[in-house]
């Protein structure tokens, strides 16, 4: 299991992610983390809201209330162009650290 | 026999109680809820059991109304809030006091006092209704930017009105007769639009937070 100062830190940038995919809803985001994870990635379900919301205040995201197939009522999140360049920063933040990392673990085994 | 119905009126109860009472987060979660509980009983679990499970997955309230509170805590936005509400009392102290002088003074005329008045039910109007007509802003940042402006702005008047208007109210000789009624309405006046100016600060965040009714009832 992956620690939680981690799954912390890397809400945003794959919340933004999966949402430059398109349109998508809380529960469907979790799902996704989850499954592309494979499980270690895991976040408490209503945790994600207080943040999805955070990121709507700071204009990163947008959201409107729609229907699901059953008729119930949903809330829909979407990228905003400000959450593109957020994103777009996260992603070279996140490969210079792993580059980093990848470094010093091939020159440990050199 | 277990009822869905019942199980998330008590877990939103529960919610309530805990303080998480504005609608949108509790519309979201029950949503969140729903959706996990139908996938625990394809799973074949229970009714009874997949609420529980449900539940367990969405968290405990008192943590996420903490993680909820997060998102207005800002420093600026901290600042600005307190700052229009301190403005806000300042300017309802000195508009209550003048107030009294203008209803003591045997000199105040009716009409006067009547302006005092309107004065003063603007000001807790704005306070009170005022949100209501201000425009929604969600983008936090620029939110707090024009909640410090009006602060500002409320700040920037009074020095102006002390400054530049009070004096040439004082110094009318020939209005001598006039002055006192006039003084004080004009002082009283003058709290007013810094109330109201201080009051947007206040305002735009209740708005805000108040915003966010779901478009599909």
């Amino acid at each position: 299991m992956i620690r939680k100062e981690l799954v912390a830190a890397s809400a945003e940038p794959l919340i933004l992610s999966l949402l430059d995919r398109g349109e998508s809803y809380g529960y469907a985001i979790i799902q996704e983390v989850k499954a592309r994870s494979g499980g270690k990635l895991q976040w408490t379900d209503g945790m994600l809201y207080p943040v999805l919301h955070r990121m709507e205040h700071r204009g990163l995201i947008k959201s409107r209330w729609g229907e699901s197939e059953t008729g119930r009522k949903r809330k829909y999140y979407s990228l905003k162009k400000g959450g593109k360049t957020a994103m777009a920063k996260h992603h070279e933040q996140w490969s210079l650290v792993h580059s980093v990392l990848a470094g010093l673990r091939k020159e440990q085994y050199v | 026999m277990f009822d869905l119905e019942q199980a998330i009126a008590d877990w939103r109860r529960q919610m309530t109680a805990a303080g998480i009472k504005s609608p949108v987060p509790l519309e979201e979660l029950e949503s969140h809820l729903r959706e996990e509980f139908e996938q625990q009983v394809k799973s074949g679990l229970s009714a009874q059991q997949a609420f529980e499970t449900a539940t367990q997955e969405i968290g405990q309230a008192r943590a996420l109304k903490s993680e909820f509170e997060k998102n207005d805590a800002s420093i600026g936005a901290r600042f600005v809030e307190l700052t229009g509400i301190a403005w806000g009392v300042i300017a309802g102290v000195f508009s209550l006091w003048s107030l009294l002088l203008l209803f003591t003074c045997e000199e105040a005329s009716w009409f006067g006092r009547m302006l005092g008045l309107v004065a003063i039910a603007l000001t807790v109007s704005s306070w009170r209704y005022g949100y209501r007509v201000l425009p929604i802003i969600r983008h936090q940042h620029v939110r707090t930017l024009i909640g410090f402006a009006c602060c500002a702005a409320s700040i920037v008047w009074m020095g102006t009105f002390v400054k530049l208007i009070l004096p040439s109210l004082i110094v009318l000789p020939t209005k001598v007769d006039a002055s006192p009624t006039r003084l004080m309405v004009s002082f009283l006046w003058a709290w007013t639009v810094a109330a109201i100016l201080a009051s947007a600060a206040h305002g735009l965040k209740k708005v805000a937070s108040r915003q966010d009714h779901p478009a599909v009832s």
